[in-house]
C-alpha cells in the first residue's frame, strides 16, 4: 500500500501547507526537502516578520512545521532532494538522494513546492551599485538586520539617518526578461520601512516607486499606517541610478508628479527585489519533465481556474514554484494541490489500479 | 546564486552650460535665464519628512501627509481651475521642501471642501490649512488686506469695520416692524441673526428687509440683536484666526444668554456653520438653521401675489451645500415661487464650484488676483451666463456682490444677482425687486 502515499518536495510555506493538507485528509505524506531544517525562504533568507500580520517569521514558520511533524501520516526527510520519477498517476516511483544514500519511493502522485529565489540586482545593467557600495542592500539582506535589530550602515556600522527603497528592481522589466509584476515587494518594502521607522524613529525613510500594488487588505494594513502613522515617504519616481557622494550614497531618479529630476541623499539604498524560480525549481522542472513558462516558473496549463495541475499527469505544484506568490497565495495554491493530489489516489483506487 | 558581472560606478560628466548654435552663422549662444531652465530644469533634492512632521504637530494637520498622490483633487478645486494651486501639489511641496507656513499657496485655499468630498485618503485641507495659517500668523506672516479685516473684526466686531451702533440701520427700510432686543427685551421666537454683510452691504440690507417682510407676512415672531450682535466670524477662524474667533464666540455666547428665544435663524451659511459645528465643540448649543432651511417647509403660506417671469440658475454656498448637506432647501423655494424657470449649472449642488469667498478669500482679493488667471467668481459667473439664465440667484451675503462685480468684468450684465428672498419678496409684490 505504499502506492499510497504522496511525496511533497520542498519544506518552505507551500510545501509545508501542502504536506498538511494531505495529512489532514487522511493521506500519508513524505516531505523531502534539501535543506537541513524546514521553513523554507523565509527561514533560510532570516525574514524578521511575516508580511501582513507582523508576526515574527521564524515562530509562524516553526508552527506550520511543528503540526506536520507531530502528524502520525507525515514524515520528513531533511538533506534529500529528487533524482527521478517514473510510473504514472496513482503508481509512480521516485528515486531520492539523502544522507542515508539512495532510493526509489514509491507514491501515488507528487507535489512540487520548490519555490523561488530573489533576483540578483549585480545582473544586468541596472545601476544600484549592489556590489559596488556596502550600503546598498537587497530586502532580504534588511530582513536579516531587523530580525537582529541591528539596522546599521555595512560601511561604518552606523544606524542610517535616511534610507529608501528603490521598487521594481528585476521585474517588470523586458529589457531583463522579468516582465511579471513579483507582488510581493510593495508590501514587503513598506512592512520592512514601517520596521525600519519602529527601530530607527530619527531614520527618515523614502520609497521610491512606479506604482504602489498592495493587494486586498495590504492596502489597510500595511501601506496607509506606513504612511499616516510611521510616516513613511512615498515619491511616485523611479530611481535610475545610485552613485558614491562624500561617503553617502546619491540616489538619481525623475519625480514623475512633479515632472522634474531628483537627486537626493542616502545613508542606505534598499533594492525591492523581485521573484524568480529557485535553482530547485528549475531542477525539478527538468528532472521530473514539467513544461516551464518562459520565466521557468512551472507551467499550470489549466490557470487561472486549475492553477496547481502541471504538464505531466500525476505531478502538482503549489507556492512560487508557480509563479511570484505572497504567502496567501502559497497557502491557497497548497490546498488545491493537496485535494488534487489525494484525488488522484481515490479515483485509482475506485478504478481499482 | 548567480553573481553578475562586477560594474564600474557610472562616470559623471558635468554638463556645459547650455547654449544654442545657429545652423546659419555656426554662431554659439549662452542661454540665460528661464530659457536656460528649460535645458537643465531645477533637480529636486530636497526631499524630507520634517515639513509634514511640523504640520502634523498642528491640531488639524494631522492629514495632509496621509495624501497618496492619486491626484482626483486637483480636477475640483476651484483654484487649480485658474491657477496652479491644488492639493495634492500642497503635499508634494511640503514633500521637496517646501515651507508652507511662509507660502503663498497657503492663502489661496478657500476651504470650499470639494477635494475632501472625493479624497480617497480623506485628507482634510479645512483642517489643515486653518491650522497652519494660525501658526503662521502668529509667525506674522499674513497678507497685509487679511490683516486689516482681522484688525477691523477685532475693533468693531464686524469684518468691514462699520459703526456697531449702525447694525440695526437697515430697519428703518424694511417696511415692517423689527424688534430689537436690547431695547425691547423679552422672549421671542426667532432670533434673527443678520451678520455683517447683510447688516451692512447696500445690497446686503435689501435681503434683509426682504427677509423681514417675509417673516411678517407669515406671522414670525421674530427680532434681531442689533447693537450687540457681532459677527459670528466662521470665516475669520477658517482664516487662521483661531483666537480672534473664540474672543468673539465668547462675547456672543454672553450675549446670547441674556436674551430668550427658541432658535436660532441666520442667512450666513459661515455662522451658520460656526453655530451648527464649532459652538457645540465649546459648549455653546442652539437650536440653529440657514433661513432656506427655516423657509423651505412654510413656502405653502408665503403669500405669493405676482408670477416671477425669469430664468433662475442657482449657486450652492460651499457652507451650506458640502459643508452641511443642505442642497434641497434653497431649491425648494425656488420652485414654489410662481414663474420661475430653474435651470442648474454643471457644477451644483455636490460638485458647485466656489465664489472663491471662504475662508478668507473675500479679504483676499488682490492676493489671489496675482496668482490667478481669474476670479473664482468670474469663472462662476460665466458658467451662470452659459446656462441662458437672466437671474443668479445666491443664498449666501457674501456673494451678491461678488458676483455682482464679476458679471460686469466679464461683460454678462445681462445677469442679475439675486438672493432668494429678493426672488420671493419680488413674488410677494414686495419693493425688493430690483
Amino acid at each position: 500500500m505504499s502506492g499510497q502515499r504522496i511525496v511533497v518536495l520542498g519544506g518552505g510555506p507551500a510545501g509545508l501547507n501542502a504536506a498538511l493538507g494531505v495529512a489532514d485528509l487522511g493521506q500519508q505524506v513524505l516531505l523531502v526537502e534539501p535543506r537541513e531544517f524546514l521553513g523554507g525562504t523565509p527561514v533560510a533568507e532570516r525574514y524578521a516578520s511575516i508580511t501582513g500580520s507582523f508576526e515574527d517569521a521564524e515562530t509562524a514558520m516553526a508552527r506550520l512545521a511543528g503540526r506536520l511533524t507531530e502528524s502520525a501520516l507525515a514524515e520528513v526527510r531533511l538533506g534529500t532532494r529528487a533524482i527521478s520519477l517514473e510510473g504514472s498517476p496513482g503508481d509512480m516511483r521516485i528515486g531520492l538522494e539523502g544522507p542515508g544514500g539512495s532510493e526509489v519511493v514509491t507514491c501515488g502522485s507528487v507535489i512540487v513546492a520548490t519555490g523561488f529565489q530573489h533576483f540578483d540586482p549585480g545582473r544586468e545593467t541596472q545601476l544600484y551599485g549592489y556590489y559596488e557600495y556596502p550600503d546598498v542592500l537587497a530586502l532580504q539582506d534588511l530582513e536579516s538586520m531587523l530580525k537582529d535589530r541591528a539596522v546599521v550602515r555595512p560601511s561604518n556600522g552606523q544606524p542610517p539617518e535616511r534610507l529608501c527603497f528603490v521598487q521594481c528592481v528585476g521585474s517588470r522589466d523586458r529589457n531583463i526578461g522579468n516582465e511579471y509584476c513579483s507582488k510581493v515587494c510593495c508590501g514587503v518594502a513598506s512592512k520592512e520601512a514601517i520596521e525600519v521607522r519602529e527601530q530607527l524613529p530619527n531614520c527618515e525613510v523614502f520609497i521610491f516607486y512606479i506604482d504602489m500594488r498592495m493587494y486586498g487588505y495590504w492596502e489597510s494594513q500595511i501601506y496607509w499606517p506606513a504612511q499616516e502613522r510611521h510616516h513613511v515617504q512615498y515619491v511616485k519616481g523611479i530611481i535610475t541610478e545610485v552613485l558614491e557622494r562624500n561617503g553617502r550614497l546619491l540616489v538619481r531618479g525623475e519625480d514623475t508628479t512633479m515632472g522634474r529630476p531628483m537627486e537626493v541623499l542616502m545613508d542606505m539604498v534598499v533594492l525591492s527585489v523581485g521573484m524568480e524560480p529557485s535553482a530547485g525549481t528549475r531542477e525539478m522542472a527538468r528532472i521530473l519533465g514539467l513544461a516551464q513558462n518562459k520565466y521557468g516558473f512551472i507551467d499550470a496549463p489549466g490557470s487561472p481556474l486549475d492553477t496547481v495541475t502541471t504538464s505531466r499527469p500525476g505531478v502538482f505544484a503549489a507556492g512560487a514554484a508557480l509563479g511570484p506568490s505572497d504567502l496567501e497565495d502559497c497557502a491557497s495554491s497548497a490546498g488545491l494541490a493537496a485535494l488534487r493530489a489525494v484525488s488522484v489516489l481515490r479515483q485509482s483506487e475506485m478504478i481499482g489500479t | 546564486m548567480p553573481v553578475g558581472g562586477r560594474k564600474q560606478p557610472p562616470v559623471v560628466v558635468e554638463k556645459p552650460e547650455a547654449t544654442a548654435v545657429s545652423t546659419i552663422s555656426g554662431r554659439s549662444w549662452e542661454l540665460p535665464g528661464m530659457w536656460n531652465r528649460m535645458f537643465e530644469p531645477r533637480v529636486l533634492s530636497d526631499y524630507t519628512a520634517t515639513g509634514f512632521a511640523r504640520i502634523a504637530g498642528l491640531p488639524g494637520g494631522e492629514s495632509l501627509e496621509w495624501c497618496y498622490g492619486c491626484g482626483k483633487c486637483v480636477p475640483v478645486c476651484p483654484v487649480d481651475l485658474v491657477g496652479e494651486y491644488g492639493p495634492r501639489k500642497i503635499h508634494r511641496k511640503v514633500q521637496t521642501g517646501m515651507d508652507l507656513f511662509s507660502s503663498d499657496d497657503l492663502w489661496l485655499c478657500t476651504s470650499c471642501a470639494n477635494c475632501l468630498r472625493v479624497c480617497p485618503k480623506e485628507v482634510d485641507m479645512t483642517k489643515v490649512m486653518p491650522a497652519v495659517r494660525e501658526a503662521a500668523i502668529g509667525d506674522g506672516m499674513v497678507p497685509a488686506e487679511l490683516q486689516d479685516v482681522f484688525e477691523k473684526t477685532f475693533r468693531n466686531g464686524n469684518c468691514l469695520g462699520e459703526n456697531p451702533r449702525r447694525r440695526n440701520a437697515w430697519t428703518r427700510a424694511a417696511g415692517v416692524p423689527v424688534r430689537v432686543l436690547p431695547t425691547d427685551p423679552g422672549a421671542v421666537d426667532v432670533l434673527f441673526y443678520v451678520e455683517d454683510y447683510w447688516s451692512y452691504h447696500p445690497r446686503g440690507q435689501q435681503a434683509a428687509q426682504c427677509f423681514a417682510r417675509i417673516l411678517a407676512a407669515l406671522d414670525v415672531d421674530f427680532a434681531i440683536l442689533g447693537p450687540e450682535e457681532k459677527t459670528l466670524g466662521d470665516s475669520q477662524r477658517v482664516a487662521g484666526e483661531k483666537g480672534l474667533f473664540e474672543a468673539l464666540m465668547e462675547d456672543v455666547a454672553a450675549t446670547l444668554d441674556k436674551y430668550e428665544f427658541k432658535r436660532i435663524v441666520t442667512p450666513d451659511p459661515h455662522g451658520f456653520n460656526a453655530l451648527k459645528k464649532v459652538y457645540p465643540k465649546y459648549g455653546h448649543n442652539y437650536e440653529v438653521s440657514h433661513y432656506t432651511q427655516f423657509l423651505a417647509p412654510l413656502v405653502d403660506k408665503i403669500p405669493f401675489r405676482s408670477e416671477v417671469r425669469h430664468r433662475v440658475t442657482f449657486h450652492d454656498p460651499c457652507y451650506l451645500g458640502r459643508h452641511n448637506g443642505e442642497y434641497d432647501a434653497p431649491r425648494t423655494i425656488l420652485d414654489a415661487i410662481p414663474g420661475i424657470e430653474l435651470v442648474e449649472m454643471g457644477r451644483c449642488r455636490e460638485n458647485g464650484y466656489c465664489c472663491g469667498g471662504g475662508g478668507g478669500g473675500m479679504w483676499l482679493d488682490g492676493f489671489t488676483a496675482n496668482h490667478t488667471s481669474e476670479r473664482l467668481s468670474e469663472r462662476r459667473v460665466r458658467e451662470a451666463a452659459e446656462t441662458g439664465a437672466d437671474v443668479l440667484a445666491v443664498c449666501c451675503p457674501y456673494e451678491v456682490s461678488r458676483f455682482e462685480d464679476a458679471a460686469k468684468s466679464t461683460g454678462n450684465d445681462q445677469l442679475r444677482v439675486m438672493d432668494i428672498v429678493e426672488l420671493v419678496d419680488m413674488a410677494m409684490g414686495g419693493t425688493g425687486a430690483v
